[in-house]
Formats: C-alpha cells, sequence, structure tokens
C-alpha cells in the first residue's frame, strides 16, 4: 500500500489520497460484451462502449453507400460522354454522395463511435455525464437516416449537398425530406457535443488537472464546442430553406426580393465549423497514436492542446471562403480570405509538433503508426491546397473545378478517414479483445495510399486545368485524368474491402489482446481488453501526464485504495 | 476525500459520486444547451438584422400593423412567468411542496394567456390577409417586399411560440412528477434545469419584443 | 469526486419581487419611450436593445442564478452572445457594402 499526492481536478488543492496499484488483468471473465446480451440490451442500453460501437456500425454502413455512389460515380466519368447514367441521375449521385459522407459519416464517425468509446475511459469515468442523453443521440441519428431513405424513395436529390437556393426551393426533389433529416441529424451531433463538454468538466478522475488530460480529450473537447455553437445555424437554415418551400417565405428567393447569398451566409456558417467537427477529433487521434509508437512524450503539449480551441475559434471566422464568387462585397471576400490565412496557422504548428515528437523516439511502424504517417502526408497536401484556395485571386479560377474537390477529399478523406483507420485499428483490441492480422493491414495501408492519391492527384491537374466540379461530362483533354482517377478509386475500394474484411475475421478468429497491446501509457489501455461494463473496477488516480513514457508502467495502475462500493 | 457512503441516495446516478457533482453537471449541460438555442434563434435575428438594415422603411411601415399595446402585455406575462418559475425553485429548495406545485400550476397558467394573447394577435392578421410567405394577400402596406417582413416576423414568433409550447408541456411534466412527490430540497434538478429553459424563453422575447413591435 | 464546492444560493422571496418589478418597470420604460420620445434613427434601436440588455442582465443574473453560480455557466452565456454578434457582423460586412442588394446576374 503506497500514497500518493495527487490533486483533485476540481477542487484544486492538494489532497492525500491512498492509493494502491490495479493491475489489469489479461484473461478478463465479465466484460462491457458479456454482462448485457442480446438485441434488447444492446437496443436500450446506456453503456457508452456500445453505443459507440453502433454508431461505428452505423457510419460504417453509411460509409458502403457513399463509397458505392463515388465508384458509380467514377465509373460514369470513364468516357467523356455518358457512359451509363444520365445527367439527371448523376446529379442525384453526386448529391447524395456528399450530403451521406459528411453528415452520415465524417460528422459522426470519430467524435460519436471512437469518441463515445473512448473518452470516457481517458478521463477515469464510467460513463459520460448524461447516458440516457447518449442514446437517445443514438436514436435521433436513425430517425435522421430514415428521413433521408424516404428523401432517396421518393424523388432523391440533386441540388448538391449544399442545397444552394434559389435551385432548392424549386428543385422537384425530395428537399424537405432531406433537410428535416438533416435538422434532426443536428440534434444528434449537439447532444453529443453537450454530453462530452459535460463529462470532460465533471467527470474526470482524481488527478486528471486540465494539464493532465490526453490531447484526444483536448481534440473531443474543441469538437464539442464548435458542435454546440454551429448546428443551431445549420437547424435553422435548413427550417428557413423547409419554410421557403413550404410557404414560400421569399427571404432566399430573389424573385420576391429576398437574397440568395444570404443562404450562403448561413449555410456555411455552419458547414464551415462543420469541417472542423470533422478533422479536429482526428488530430487527436494522431497525437494518441503518434506519441504511443514513438513510445515518447508530445512535442508541445500546449500548443496542441491549445492550438485545437484556436482552430475551433478562427474557424467560425472564414466561412466567406466558400462565397468568393457568389456576389458578396469585396469587403467582405477580402477580410474573409485574410482570415483564412489565419486558420492554417495553428493547424500547421500541430503538423510540426507532431514531426517533432517522432525525433529520438523509438518508433514501432505497426499498422496504426503507418496510418498517421499517411495522414500527414496526405493531410498536409490538402491543407496546403486549402491555403491556396484561400487566396482570393487564385479562388476564382479554382472555385467549382476539381481542385476544390481533390482539396477536400485530401482533407476530409486524407485527413479525416485516415485517422478514423488509425484510430480504429488502434483501438480496435481494446474494444473487441482481439488482434487483427497485422500483415494483411498493412496491405490494406498501402492500397489505401496507392489507391487514394492515384484518384485524387490527377484531380488536382484537372481543377487547374479547369475541369468544373460535378459535371458528368467533360472534354477530351481530361480523359486521362479521369481515367487514372477511376482506376485509382477501384483500388480505393479494394482496399477498404480488405480491411472490413480481416477487422471482421478478427472477431471470430483473432488472437487474443492484452490490456495493452501496444505498451501505451493512456488511462483507457490500464483496463481489461474489452473493458469491464464500468470501465474501471476502482477509482483510477492519476498522477502522471499521458504521454510520460519515461515512468514506469505501474505508474498508470493506480487506483482509490479504498472502495465503499462496488456498482 | 472519498464520500463513497454506503447508501447513496436513489436519486443519484451511478456514474456520479454524489448529489451535488449530479445537480451541477446537469446545469452546466443545461447551459450548453442553451447556448445552442441562443445561435438557434441568432440565426433568425441575424435574417432580421440583414433585412431592417437592407429595407428600414419597410419595418417602420410594417411594424405599425403590429399591437404594441398586446406585444407589452405579452412581455409582461412572460416575465411574470418568470418570476413564478423562479418562485417554484425557491419552494422546492426550501422543501416545499405546495409552493412548488402552485407557483408551477401560475407558470403554466401565464404561458397558456401569453399563447391565447398570440392566438388572437395571429387571428387578426389573417383576417387581414397577411399570411407568411407567399401567401401573403394583404394590399395595406405599400411596399414591394411587404411580405418579406412579415415573413421573418411569423418565423421569430412563431418559433418562439413553439418554444413556449414545448414549455408548458416540460413544466406541466415536472408539476406531476411533483404532485408524486418526487422532489425535495436535497433534489430538484429537473425543477431548476426546466426553470433555466423557460427563462431562455422570456429572455429571447424580451429581445424580439423591441425588434418588432417598438420600431417607430 | 468533488463535494460541497458550494452553498446552493437560495434567494428570498423579496428579491425575487424586486427583480421581477424592475423587469415590469423596465418595460413600461422601453414602451413609453419608443412610443413618445422622438430619438433619430438609428439611436433609437440602440437604445431599445440597451434596455432589452438591461432587462435580460436582470433575468440571467437574478432568475437564472448566474450571480451567485459557477462562474463557467456565465462564460458559457457570454461566449453565445459573442459568437452570435460575430455571426451578424461578418454577414454584415456583406450584406451592408454590397452594390445591389441582390446580386444580379
Amino acid at each position: 500500500m503506497s500514497t500518493a499526492e495527487v490533486t483533485p481536478a476540481s477542487t484544486g488543492t492538494k489532497k492525500t489520497l491512498k492509493v494502491k496499484r490495479y493491475k489489469p488483468s489479461e484473461d478478463p471473465k465479465n466484460t462491457y460484451l458479456t454482462d448485457e446480451k442480446g438485441l434488447w440490451a444492446w437496443m436500450t442500453t446506456v453503456d457508452h462502449k456500445k453505443i459507440g460501437l453502433m454508431y461505428l456500425g452505423s457510419v460504417t454502413f453509411f460509409f458502403l453507400l457513399g463509397g458505392i455512389l463515388a465508384l458509380l460515380l467514377r465509373t460514369e466519368l470513364l468516357t467523356p460522354a455518358e457512359t451509363f447514367i444520365q445527367a439527371d441521375t448523376y446529379n442525384q449521385f453526386f448529391t447524395l454522395h456528399g450530403a451521406i459522407m459528411v453528415f452520415f459519416v465524417l460528422v459522426p464517425s470519430i467524435p460519436a463511435a471512437l469518441g463515445n468509446f473512448v473518452l470516457p475511459m481517458q478521463l477515469g469515468a464510467k460513463d459520460v455525464a448524461f447516458p440516457r442523453l447518449n442514446l437517445a443521440s443514438l436514436y435521433i441519428y436513425m430517425i435522421g437516416a430514415i428521413f433521408t431513405f424516404i428523401a432517396l424513395a421518393n424523388n432523391g436529390l440533386d441540388t448538391g449537398w449544399t442545397f444552394y437556393t434559389p435551385y432548392s426551393t424549386e428543385s422537384s426533389s425530395s428537399v424537405i425530406w432531406v433537410t428535416l433529416g438533416v435538422f434532426i441529424l443536428g440534434f444528434s451531433s449537439i447532444l453529443t457535443g453537450t454530453n462530452f463538454i459535460a463529462t470532460i468538466h465533471k467527470l474526470r478522475a482524481p488527478g486528471i488537472t486540465w494539464g493532465k488530460l490526453p490531447l484526444n480529450i483536448w481534440a473531443l473537447y474543441a469538437t464539442s464546442i464548435i458542435q454546440v455553437l454551429a448546428t443551431p445555424v445549420l437547424a435553422i437554415t435548413v427550417l428557413l430553406l423547409t419554410m421557403e418551400r413550404v410557404l414560400g417565405i421569399g427571404i432566399f428567393d430573389p424573385a420576391l426580393g429576398g437574397d440568395p447569398v444570404l443562404f450562403q451566409h448561413f449555410f456555411w456558417f455552419y458547414s464551415h465549423p462543420a469541417v472542423y467537427i470533422m478533422i479536429v477529433p482526428g488530430f487527436g487521434i494522431i497525437s494518441e497514436v503518434i506519441t504511443t509508437f514513438s513510445k515518447k512524450h508530445i512535442f508541445g503539449y500546449w500548443a496542441i492542446a491549445l492550438s485545437s480551441l484556436a482552430i475551433a475559434f478562427i474557424g467560425f471566422l472564414v466561412w466567406g471562403h466558400h462565397m468568393f464568387t457568389s456576389g458578396q462585397s469585396a469587403v467582405a471576400t477580402t477580410v474573409f480570405s485574410f482570415l483564412t490565412f489565419l486558420v492554417g496557422i495553428p493547424t500547421g504548428i500541430k503538423i510540426l509538433n507532431w514531426v517533432a515528437t517522432l525525433y529520438k523516439g523509438s518508433i514501432e511502424m505497426k499498422t496504426p503508426m503507418i496510418y498517421v504517417f499517411i495522414f500527414l502526408f496526405l493531410f498536409s497536401i490538402g491543407g496546403f491546397t486549402g491555403i491556396m484556395l484561400g487566396a482570393l485571386s487564385a479562388d476564382i479560377h479554382l472555385h467549382d473545378t476539381y481542385y476544390v474537390v481533390a482539396h477536400f477529399h485530401y482533407v476530409m478523406m486524407g485527413g479525416t478517414l485516415i485517422a478514423l483507420l488509425a484510430g480504429l485499428h488502434y483501438w480496435w483490441p481494446k474494444m473487441t479483445g482481439k488482434m487483427y492480422d497485422e500483415f494483411q493491414a498493412k496491405i490494406g495501408a498501402v492500397l489505401i495510399f496507392i489507391g487514394f492519391n492515384m484518384t485524387f492527384l490527377p484531380q488536382f491537374i484537372m481543377g487547374s486545368q479547369g475541369m468544373p466540379r460535378r459535371y458528368y461530362n467533360y472534354i477530351d483533354q481530361f480523359t486521362i485524368f479521369h481515367q487514372t482517377s477511376t482506376i485509382g478509386s477501384y483500388v480505393l475500394g479494394v482496399g477498404f474491402l480488405l480491411i472490413a474484411y480481416y477487422l471482421a475475421k478478427s472477431l471470430y478468429s483473432g488472437e487474443k489482446a492484452g490490456s495493452n497491446p501496444w505498451g501505451s501509457r493512456g488511462l483507457e489501455w490500464q483496463s481489461t481488453s474489452p473493458p469491464d461494463f464500468h470501465n474501471f473496477d476502482h477509482t483510477p488516480v492519476v498522477i502522471n501526464g499521458p504521454y510520460d513514457y519515461h515512468k514506469p508502467m505501474e505508474e498508470f495502475q493506480l487506483g482509490l485504495a479504498n472502495e465503499n462500493d462496488h456498482h | 476525500m472519498a464520500n463513497h457512503s454506503t447508501s447513496t441516495p436513489s436519486h443519484v446516478h451511478h456514474h456520479f459520486v454524489d448529489s451535488d457533482q449530479q445537480f451541477d453537471t446537469a446545469k452546466l449541460g443545461m447551459w450548453v444547451f442553451l447556448v445552442n438555442e441562443i445561435l438557434f434563434f441568432g440565426g433568425l435575428f441575424c435574417a432580421y438584422i440583414v433585412y431592417r438594415a437592407w429595407y428600414p422603411e419597410l419595418f417602420q411601415m410594417a411594424a405599425l400593423e403590429l399591437n404594441t399595446f398586446w406585444g407589452a402585455v405579452n412581455t409582461v406575462v412572460l416575465i411574470g412567468s418568470s418570476l413564478t418559475v423562479a418562485m417554484a425553485i425557491r419552494s422546492a429548495q426550501k422543501n416545499q411542496m405546495k409552493g412548488l406545485k402552485i407557483n408551477l400550476l401560475i407558470t403554466i397558467g401565464l404561458a397558456l394567456v401569453f399563447m391565447v394573447i398570440k392566438g388572437f394577435e395571429y387571428a387578426h392578421k389573417f383576417e387581414l390577409g397577411i399570411f407568411p410567405g407567399e401567401y401573403y394577400t394583404y394590399e395595406g402596406l405599400d411596399h414591394p417586399q411587404a411580405a418579406i417582413f412579415f415573413s421573418i416576423y411569423y418565423m421569430l414568433t412563431g418559433v418562439h411560440a413553439l418554444h413556449v409550447i414545448i414549455g408548458i408541456g416540460l413544466i406541466y411534466w415536472i408539476y406531476l412528477r411533483a404532485k408524486k412527490g418526487e422532489f425535495s430540497s436535497e433534489y430538484y434538478t429537473p425543477v431548476e434545469i426546466t426553470g433555466l429553459y423557460w427563462h431562455l424563453v422570456d429572455l429571447i422575447w424580451i429581445f424580439l419584443f423591441p425588434l418588432l413591435y417598438l420600431i417607430e | 469526486m468533488s463535494t460541497h464546492n458550494h452553498e446552493h444560493h437560495i434567494s428570498t422571496a423579496g428579491q425575487l419581487w424586486a427583480v421581477g418589478t424592475a423587469l415590469l418597470i423596465l418595460t413600461i420604460i422601453t414602451v413609453v419611450v419608443a412610443k413618445f420620445i422622438a430619438i433619430p434613427p438609428p439611436f433609437d434601436v440602440v437604445t431599445a436593445i440597451s434596455i432589452a440588455l438591461v432587462k435580460a442582465f436582470l433575468v440571467a443574473a437574478f432568475f437564472m442564478n448566474l450571480y451567485w453560480d459557477v462562474k463557467f455557466n456565465a462564460m458559457l452565456l457570454v461566449m453565445a452572445v459573442i459568437f452570435f454578434l460575430l455571426m451578424i457582423s461578418i454577414t454584415l460586412l456583406d450584406t451592408l457594402y454590397r452594390n445591389d442588394v441582390v446580386p444580379s446576374f
């Protein structure tokens, strides 16, 4: 029995707590997967881990749907003229691909799927602050999805995922079903953000001060702030759009003296911060993986932590860079261009700090780490091209071309999705208690990397030469680029199928994972794999930072020595 | 420090250490939700501001069609309901269950008065042909964008009224739970956070009233 | 993990009624000023909003108990207002500085 001195997170006064070491069992008998069984138990669970897994399943399903749409689009683009889809159908496909990927995959994926699972464990909490609200978030997400399917079954949607007026007010497609679906989905996002903010503030284990929070938590915190501040503006935007269609309100309709650019302001006020909702949690994952597989303290902890908040704040000031050619005033355009350059700075700080973390680290090239390197490469390209698009004079030519398409796929897919894959491969042993086939996983990563670049690098070239986006036919000079891009997309598809295959296989025949296969110092790893229903069977006490790899593992497995209640 | 009592009150959920942590967390959560509501209405206020800056003369003219007196009455009614809901929370804090229930009922009553007055306002407008959007047929305003003012008016007051209705439902639910004896000075968290929601509804109206009814 | 950081403040009935009365008086003032005192625009809006802000402060501080609450909750409210102001001011940078109100194509 040894004593440790810890500072309880909430009061800030030093108190002495009696702690002892709780080494997690390598062969857990009861886990969160065995304690509640059956479909009804899963559907009514308030356990954040199961809710996270259900989100993961949903996100995977929607990714499959959106991915198939993407492959159909790319196949159509194999030939300059119509290949096998008509123009109207093509419009529907790219609209749905965008809407599904943005709203049903990228926005919820890392926070709701991985975040839900990992956040309470990283804080040493038993659950999130409002577990029933968490389940409600999941169901709201499902209901939003159903509305979208209803739209698909009716007239579909062909406005582009951005729903610009006046076309979206006049289009005969099922705009209202989708906008209502998005409205409902927004609540899911808001409630998750609320839950995370409350949990991070109030449910930290003794000893976890703000300076000892894992950077993943800082990232999810910044994301939650954005979710709460930005999503309601999307809600009011889609509500106004719905009213515009139903009642003919006229605030966006030029024929009635309204302003279509106002719609764009409202829409992008959410949708730009939304891209930070998508990427910032990814940044959190990168911090976790890169430290674990360098066995080294992160370089510049506070710089990375606070840069997440800086991105959250500055991200709200730059939305007009989506509207440079829309007719907004010259004053606004100039201001937005300038502010857009600012938003790249905190991200640049992160990239440099991550690379600095690698220096003199003991690097292990396991699959999660491979994805981190892929991320650093792809996201840097995406980020740089974003800055280039932020330059007003360049954007006049590049707006609505494939350059933009390539840019956002590099940041959203090369950024968020790759980070999601890194996190998935990193926390898979913890979530399932199984290890996947490392060799197949590495092949998958290579396929993804090659396929991705083959798909999207040509698009930069096309775009700068003038190939417009959302066009289903094109002139001959772009054929070779489109064809390369399409082949690349098939390689990507194969890569994802391989990932799905070996991950599914691991559930049946994977090697048993120990509690901490990667040797991480993170608190979530000081539990069984899979974890206990309540995450830990003790109250963890934290005395070190999450990246103190120079300290022995025993110091990360401390918990209160006296527990009167075992729930 | 470890205050894991062997008998935690039943209202404390298992992932909280004690009643205080649960209460503070619930309040924090509700304030975060209110932030979200402020930005939600904020979008509507933004539309209002943009159009008022573009068509100031329209807003001057159109506001004459709104009844300042009844708008002011509604303001007083809502302020009164904020007072009574604050009194309700006070009753709960002092373990005065009868006072809690009475104050909750008065709050609901005042909220219903607000809705009735709103109903009459809307009915009067419909009689004149002042409908939202493309259904607007009123000839009495000589301005090409007259419909837009009223569209904004209906959106702002309509979304607000929806929140009032939801508030009535929530407060009534709290009243029912109070009747069942669920609350005491030890545990009145749902009363507190419902009160916070209701105060926000009042806050929004405090800004709506001058912006819509007091343009002279 | 956290115990009694603070006692829950209980306002007296008198305090609550005083705030309510102040709000009532401010409502009367704002109506009287708007209807009977001619103020040139934009100052008429400024006056009305200023009075509304005082009322809002009273509700937030004394009905919603922010005056006695953890400072963080008040900061949340302030943050919401700041972001709202950012939204309108930057949008106005566009809408107020256009050549045509509605972009003509």
